[in-house]
């Protein structure tokens, strides 16, 4: 969900052309399906809750303490403490940084309305932790380190609270950090926000080269070379890399090279490139290797072995990822 | 109140999608069956609920209104119940409630859903839609914003769980045993969605990522297309069916429910995130209501909308110890239907999990799944002669709907 004030509530692409159809059933019969829709737009009221999202358009977090037991609501769900007869909660500020409820799961296959954002990552924060009792916030989990992956987003680690620089009165105006990623001046400052951090260009990962795995690494790249080779005599292969171009840089424990897509073709070369659009890590070259023998890139990036700086970069792995099976099916035909 | 039995029931060919029938007639088909079965007509019913979950997916409002003269329930009352995954389960309790009271002697219980036909126009595949919708059971200020989904709500709870118990539900080993257990069990269904599919271990260990690391794709459930009916009868009633249909009663014991809050929290009423305690609450409702306990039963029919969460399912329910669910695969507690006879009931100690090939490989239409399980629970509990079965239902953010139903094979029918 990437609208922002003045775009369309419903992306102008998300839509169907009016169709009625003929579609064969499993019985051999024809049936009739045609396109529709069920949307229905809102003014939507933030009622009781406006109080909780003007604080944070102000650049605050606050929570609903109970007058009777001392519990706290965060988000502010309810002003009336559902535990104490309905007793009045107060108003309370809440500090900029929390813990981490659980380990937090990474969304690789989101729902239609998310596409593109994909991966992220979300999780239930404890912020009233001086409180007896209390909710969880749930929350955006960000890192400046690269991509989301498991591993960074572990139960009890501190977390800072970061706000956007544009807000609008949304759950999506903050989002929260590893406190072990904020440089340390900026980790009392409220409201901290995005601007004052670096997502755009994280650094990589160091790999340290162990000449162990440049085998493993010449095995890699001689399975890519195949690969590369196949695809020449694949038109299905060619059509998963159709009008795109992209140089990725990759380095590995076993050593670096480049992977370079252009004009429906792969090659694959020694050494990372002069200019790249995105550099990947990985630090175990089997990573590429086990991706031609049909397995996934994707998968890699999912599971935190390969090293991604951007979602950009996860949205060129899919066309990757069809090539082994595609150069497949081409090359079994043609036999 | 009154004693309830189980007189008939019939659900439809579980697909990924009916080309061939609406809900309508998804509907009409279950109850059609579920009559034949019991051999009654739509006359001797009584009233009707319905479990239909969303409205988006049936694209209408008030979906129950178009179907109420077409599966002959004109001029009887009929209720819709609502409950996210746990829908199927709440609507049979509003079924049981309803004859255990006396307002009725006769109830049908249908339910199902039509899931597959939305479709996003961006990717031009129907799931990323699907999912959008399950994901409008999420409110709209807080949490579906962040981009929420059934899975990684499932797995925020299953991530919890291994936070507390390390090295129980994250064996990718254990849970895809499991997996193949009950791809057999789907084997063996008639109706099941996947039930000419073979999946190995192996398959299983080397399937497409959804949540690393607990949730491949092999460890999912379904969605499905089609409908279930079960047909509640007071004793009187259930018996004068039962001598006609030639088919043995099974009787409701207990029922338990219980739902926890919404958001989850630290202490008070919050929801723990590492338990799913509206299954344990509702399951040792269900045992002091039936009087029975965990090791009197031998065929459970639970919701498993995921393998792990299965697992933590079988700990709330009291079958395997929370923290140690794995001993249903260490020590061989659920058992593989392969290994039994048609007619033949577990071995002592041992359980029959999903033998419907549950919601993974049997199939997941939401408002009626439950009473899927349901057929499937009384299907087997006849066949093998096993006195007390166990249906479970969960859904809603976090798990946080939980039901269990324990059910008795009639003592004439089980000798």
């Amino acid at each position: 969900m990437t609208t922002r004030r003045g775009q369309p509530a419903l992306p102008l692409d998300f839509n169907l052309p009016r169709d009625w159809r003929e579609i064969q059933g499993r019985d051999g019969r024809t049936y009739l399906q045609f396109t529709t829709h069920m949307v229905t737009f809102y003014e939507q009221t933030y009622g009781e809750h406006s109080r909780f999202f003007m604080a944070l358009r102000g650049g605050r977090l606050i929570g609903s303490k109970c007058t009777t037991c001392a519990q706290v609501m965060v988000p502010a769900a309810t002003w009336h403490c559902p535990n104490c007869n309905f007793a009045e909660m107060r108003e309370v500020e809440l500090p900029h940084r929390g813990i981490l409820a659980h380990t937090a799961p990474v969304t690789v296959f989101p729902s239609a309305s998310f596409i593109g954002d994909a991966p992220f990552a979300r999780g239930y924060v404890d912020v009233a932790t001086d409180a007896p009792i209390a909710s969880y916030l749930p929350s955006r989990l960000r890192t400046t380190t690269g991509l989301e992956r498991p591993g960074i987003f572990v139960k009890g680690i501190e977390l800072k609270l970061v706000f956007e620089d544009e807000r609008v009165g949304s759950i999506r105006d903050i989002f929260w950090v590893p406190m072990t990623e904020i440089p340390p001046p900026l980790r009392n400052k409220q409201p901290l926000l995005a601007s004052e951090l670096n997502f755009a260009s994280p650094v990589p990962p160091e790999v340290k080269k162990d000449p162990a795995k440049a085998a493993a690494k010449d095995r890699a790249m001689a399975a890519m070379r195949k690969l590369a080779s196949d695809v020449e005599r694949s038109r299905r292969a060619q059509a998963d890399l159709a009008n795109r171009a992209f140089v990725l840089g990759i380095k590995t424990g076993g050593g670096d090279f480049a992977l370079d897509v252009a004009n429906s073709r792969l090659l694959i070369r020694e050494g990372l490139p002069d200019k790249s659009d995105f550099i990947l890590v990985a630090d175990d070259p089997d990573v590429f290797r086990a991706w031609v023998n049909d397995g996934s890139l994707t998968d890699a990036a999912v599971e935190g072995s390969l090293w991604l700086p951007n979602k950009e970069a996860f949205q060129v792995l899919p066309a990757l990822d069809r090539l082994p099976r595609s150069t497949r099916r081409d090359l079994r035909e043609a036999k | 109140m009154r004693k309830v039995g189980i007189v008939g029931a019939g659900i439809t060919d579980c697909r990924g999608r009916w080309i061939e029938a609406t809900y309508w007639d998804l509907f009409q088909q279950a109850t059609r069956r579920a009559c034949e079965d019991a051999k009654i007509t739509t006359a001797e019913i009584d009233s009707v609920v319905y479990g239909i979950y969303n409205d988006i997916f049936e694209h209408q409002a008030i979906p129950e209104s178009s179907l109420t003269g077409l599966i002959g329930m004109a001029n009887k009352p009929g209720t819709r119940v609502t409950s996210g995954g746990a829908t199927g389960f709440y609507a049979m309790r509003t079924a049981v409630m309803e004859v255990a009271s006396g307002t009725s002697d006769c109830v049908l219980c249908v339910g199902g859903e039509k899931a597959t036909d939305c479709f996003d126009p961006r990717s031009k595949t129907a799931t990323p839609m699907v999912i959008d919708t399950i994901a409008k059971s999420w409110d709209p200020f807080f949490e579906y914003p962040l981009g929420a989904t059934a899975s990684d709500s499932y797995m925020q709870l299953c991530m919890a769980y291994n936070d507390e118990h390390p090295g129980d539900i994250g064996d990718p080993l254990v849970r895809a045993k499991i997996v193949e257990i009950l791809c057999h069990s789907g084997n063996r269904n008639p109706y099941a969605q996947r039930r000419d599919e073979t999946v190995t271990a192996e398959q299983v260990m080397t399937s497409r990522w959804i949540i690393a690391p607990f949730l491949r794709l092999l460890e999912v459930c379904m969605y499905t297309e089609g409908a279930g009916a079960v047909l509640f009868a007071s004793e009187k009633k259930a018996r004068e069916i039962s001598e006609r249909s030639g088919q043995p009663i099974v009787w409701v014991r207990g029922i338990g429910a219980a739902n926890e809050s919404y958001s989850p929290g630290r202490g008070g009423n919050y929801k723990r995130l590492h338990r799913i305690d509206s299954d344990r609450i509702a399951s040792e409702r269900a045992y002091a209501a039936a009087g029975v306990k965990p090791s009197d039963i031998r065929i459970v029919e639970l919701h498993d909308a995921f393998v792990a969460q299965l697992m933590i399912t079988m700990g709330e329910l009291g079958f395997v110890p929370v923290g140690r669910t794995r001993t249903l695969i260490d020590e061989g507690l659920m058992v593989d239907p392969k290994s039994l006879r048609d007619d033949q009931p577990p071995p002592s100690g041992k359980l029959l999990v999903n033998p419907s090939g549950g919601l993974i490989f049997g199939g997941h239409f939401v408002g009626g799944s439950n009473m899927f399980s349901t057929w499937s629970c009384r299907r087997e509990m006849t066949k093998r002669k096993v006195p007390l079965g166990m249906v479970h239902g969960t859904g809603a953010i976090n798990a946080v709907f939980g039901g269990a139903m324990i059910l008795e094979l009639d003592e004439r029918s089980a000798r």
